[in-house]
């Protein structure tokens, strides 16, 4: 009973939040009705609930469930903050991605083979930027959205993301299979030039950085990294002389000011609230976030600087940086290698995707439009985010059976 | 085996670490943006912020030194309607607050205060909410330190006429008038825009503060300065109407002649044989000297933007330092400076910082800041003023000032025609009274009028003079 009300336990805190947070914003809204109420209750019960379900399926790490959770709740009131109606839908997204936590956990663990599946991540991943290709519509300037009776949209490249680390990890597996690195080569920068040409910069550069790291990790031939990076470098200073949406993204980012109606309109508008914010914020519902177009989404984190200030700003920066180090320490821990490099991809995938809108909305780097990790509205990436977390679960608990298994072993 | 793994953990290590200093490098850069860089972002047109902070707070007044509103805001249902009650007289002083063109003037150098504004205050934020549901909270006032009276009849004495007017109190720096003409109505500024920005004449620019000028012979009060701030400077001579120097011929006014003349009657006739060759005695160094302790060269500090005086920029000719010493030649002053001069010589030779604002006031009238006295240079001794100040009192009793002259008390002037090539010349009077107990000292300037200084600049001041010492 004592341990209920303790401040020593994190989930106490995190329901301290929880219940502080969206208690200021209720009252912000003066929405304090039956709905809100319940909905309070029901997201803090859920948590409760999911913490103590994964505490007695799961023998892995407890952290990085508990890290996404705060950084959930931090979503759901900022949202809500934005708007009532989206931040209700946030909850629902937060179940749903609970549930996908779940599925991918019992997935994963369910199924003993996957090193051997390789050539069954190439052929998705294949399917699935064909069907991007064909069927894809352009929505804020990436055609790397699939419609689906004008109602749902989702980004196949949230799963490709997946089953890009998944082949990695498999080809690593079975590395000893292979004569050259051609099938290496062929299907990593095919994926990183499938995203180039739907415009989708982002999720082009977080591939490319998940290759170079379990490259960097796990390639016997190091010179090969060298070469990787040199070609890289390359086309991408290749690139921004040839391709247009490359040089005008580089652009806005040396001089936004120049093009403040037009390109550099929303960056600038987010330089605005972080300034607005200074360290200690304007507080929840005194500052104006919603000046920045589409802050719900890609630009939430200048929505925090501005309303809950910098430090608050630097808290999430660090709960990323938590995540990030529990994500190692399990890819450490973990003594089966497919599992290994799946436990890293996905840190690294959580990691990079988290850097790369930060210090884009920030204007520390050019801006790529990639949601932020749990922060961001919802969506196909919050469910794939959620999925990847179910898999890093997985990967953190001890495969006891597999340890003698040819699969893991080198030499 | 066992080296493998521990490489491969090395290299996870080693992933770990980059990955941590991108987010402690975003940290830093944040922390960097926050402190240096967040202020002058803040300060952009495009930042809506600062319009939603406008509206919610009621902008402060701005008042004359007798409390009489000049520009002040009504809460209209929506919005804020900012009023200048006079129009294009204070256009240059307190200037305009346009969402489209920005601030200017006092508007912009008190905006904080008009707002009330004070960062980073809990007390002040908690304040806000609370009076949210209430009243829009209000700015603070600020009040000047202009008299409407002399302000206004100064502007109707210069009139359509090109020029500026500056009435101050050389002892404590508050300045009683300053005009600029041709001025603009701030009520119109963002319909007459366009219009204002294709005039010619430029009516943005404040000629009290900002517009350069070719001295002519008021510039003969630094000459004089630095001549009896020097021992064995020759100050004597015979005066033929024309003196010629490395073949250049430097004329005098009429031509002539003042016969056998000395520095005191130099000044009072305004001879140009007698200083262009007191400028050559004296030397480039020396006359620069004495005039960059008059504040040539020198920034002056207002709460509106002025420009720097131009006192040699480069080693000169002697016929070129000859025209200097007369106030001809590339000296370029700003009203502003040479009223800042005059002063010096009424007030003991101390130059006073000049003040446009003398108290900011909260909404409740309680004084937050009174501007005190300071002396912005001690340019010369007490004697050589008192000798200067004899001289200019005589330039109005006997001289070329007679025009500025009362009859109930002593002025101490000095006039000035300078000529401009290509264009008609400028006529200028710098002056202040009671010359005994300096109480009110003035500038003015007619801008191509083609009139001498004491035919035309003389009488205005004499007017104005007259005016002030009447109330003070």
């Amino acid at each position: 009973m004592k341990s209920l009300f303790s401040y020593k336990i994190p989930k106490n805190i995190l329901i301290s939040i929880n219940l502080l947070g969206l208690l200021l914003v209720a009252f912000y809204h003066n929405s304090i009705n039956k709905t809100t109420i319940i909905t309070v209750l029901g997201l803090i019960v859920i948590i409760y609930l999911s913490i103590f379900i994964l505490s007695k399926i799961s023998s892995g790490d407890e952290y990085i469930f508990l890290i996404v959770s705060m950084l959930m709740s931090l979503s759901i009131i900022m949202i809500y903050r934005l708007s009532p109606e989206l931040g209700l839908k946030q909850v629902i997204w937060f179940v749903i991605g609970i549930l996908s936590l779940f599925i991918s956990y019992f997935f994963i663990k369910s199924i003993k083979i996957w090193p051997k599946w390789m050539y069954i991540y190439i052929f998705i991943s294949f399917l699935l930027f064909l069907t991007t290709l064909i069927f894809g519509k352009t929505i804020k300037g990436a055609t790397n959205w699939i419609v689906i009776q004008n109602k749902y949209s989702f980004q196949p490249a949230e799963l490709i993301k997946i089953l890009f680390i998944f082949f990695l990890a498999s080809y690593y597996v079975n590395i000893d299979k292979f004569e050259n690195k051609l099938m290496l080569s062929i299907v990593s920068f095919g994926n990183i030039a499938f995203l180039f040409l739907q415009k989708d910069l982002g999720s082009a550069l977080i591939f490319f950085t998940i290759y170079i790291i379990i490259v960097y990790v796990y390639e016997r031939d190091r010179k090969f990294i060298l070469y990787n990076i040199i070609i890289a470098s390359t086309m991408a200073v290749v690139s921004y002389f040839i391709f247009n949406h490359v040089r005008v993204r580089v652009e806005i980012w040396i001089n936004p000011w120049k093009y403040i109606d037009t390109g550099g309109y929303q960056i600038t508008q987010s330089l605005f609230a972080i300034a607005a914010g200074s360290f200690l914020g304007t507080g929840i519902g005194r500052g104006y976030p919603q000046y920045i177009p589409e802050v719900h989404n890609d630009f939430i984190f200048s929505a925090y600087c501005e309303e809950m200030g910098l430090l608050t700003g630097i808290a999430i920066i660090m709960l990323y940086m938590i995540f990030i180090y529990r994500g190692i320490k399990i890819t450490l821990e973990q003594k089966n290698k497919f599992y290994r490099i799946v436990a890293l991809g996905i840190t690294s995938l959580i990691g990079v995707q988290s850097f790369i809108i930060l210090g884009g909305v920030t204007k520390m780097i050019p801006l790529t439009g990639v949601t932020l990790p749990f922060l961001s509205y919802g969506g196909s990436s919050l469910v794939a985010s959620f999925a990847s977390l179910g898999i890093l679960q997985a990967c953190s608990e001890v495969f006891e059976d597999e340890k003698e298994d040819n699969y893991g072993q080198e030499e | 085996m066992d080296r493998k793994n521990k490489i491969e953990n090395n290299r996870i290590i080693t992933v770990l670490i980059a990955l941590s200093s991108l987010f402690i490098l975003l940290i830093v850069y944040l922390s960097y943006f926050e402190i240096f860089q967040a202020d002058f972002i803040s300060n952009n047109n495009y930042n809506k912020r600062i319009w939603k902070e406008e509206e919610y707070t009621l902008r402060g007044s701005i008042v004359d030194r007798n409390d009489l509103p000049l520009a002040s805001s009504t809460q209209l249902e929506d919005k804020q309607l900012r009023e200048y009650h006079y129009g294009p007289l204070y256009s240059h002083i307190i200037g305009y607050n346009s969402r489209t063109l920005g601030k200017e003037g006092l508007e912009k150098a008190y905006n904080k205060e008009l707002l009330n504004i004070s960062k980073n205050n809990s007390i002040n934020e908690i304040k806000k909410i609370m009076s949210k549901s209430n009243l829009n909270p209000k700015g603070m006032n600020i009040r000047l330190t202009i008299d409407h009276e002399i302000q206004q009849y100064a502007g109707e004495l210069l009139g359509n006429q090109k020029g500026s007017i500056i009435v101050m109190n050389p002892v404590n720096g508050e300045i009683y008038a300053m005009i600029s003409s041709p001025s603009f109505n701030p009520n119109k500024v963002n319909e007459d825009w366009e219009r204002i920005i294709k005039n010619e004449d430029s009516p943005l620019i404040n000629r009290a503060t900002q517009g350069l000028y070719t001295p002519g012979s008021i510039f003969k009060i630094i000459t004089t300065a630095a001549a009896l701030e020097r021992q064995n400077i020759n100050t004597e001579y015979n005066c033929k109407g024309q003196v010629t120097i490395d073949g250049f011929i430097l004329k005098d006014y009429s031509s002539k002649g003042h016969g056998n003349i000395d520095l005191h009657q130099a000044l009072v006739k305004s001879c140009n044989v007698a200083f262009g060759q007191i400028a050559l005695e004296l030397g480039q160094n020396n006359l620069q000297n004495t005039g960059e302790r008059f504040l040539l060269n020198n920034p002056i500090s207002l709460d509106i933007n002025t420009k720097k005086s131009v006192l040699f920029t480069e080693k000169m000719s002697k016929p070129d330092l000859a025209s200097t010493g007369i106030g001809q030649g590339k000296t370029l002053v700003t009203p502003l400076n040479m009223l800042l001069m005059t002063s010096g010589i009424a007030n003991n030779g101390k130059i006073i910082k000049p003040i446009l604002v003398k108290d900011i006031l909260t909404s409740t009238g309680k004084n937050i800041k009174t501007n005190e006295t300071e002396i912005l240079s001690s340019a010369i001794s007490p004697e050589i003023a008192d000798t200067i100040k004899n001289m200019m009192v005589d330039v109005v009793k006997s001289g070329t000032g007679k025009a500025a002259a009362l009859s109930s008390v002593k002025v101490a002037g000095k006039t000035g025609t300078a000529q401009v090539t290509g264009k008609k010349d400028h006529a200028w009077f710098v002056g202040f009274a009671p010359a005994d107990n300096p109480k009110v000292s003035i500038v003015v300037l007619l801008e191509n009028s083609g009139t001498t200084g004491g035919e035309s600049a003389a009488p205005i001041a004499r007017k104005i003079l007259s005016k002030v010492l009447e109330k003070y």
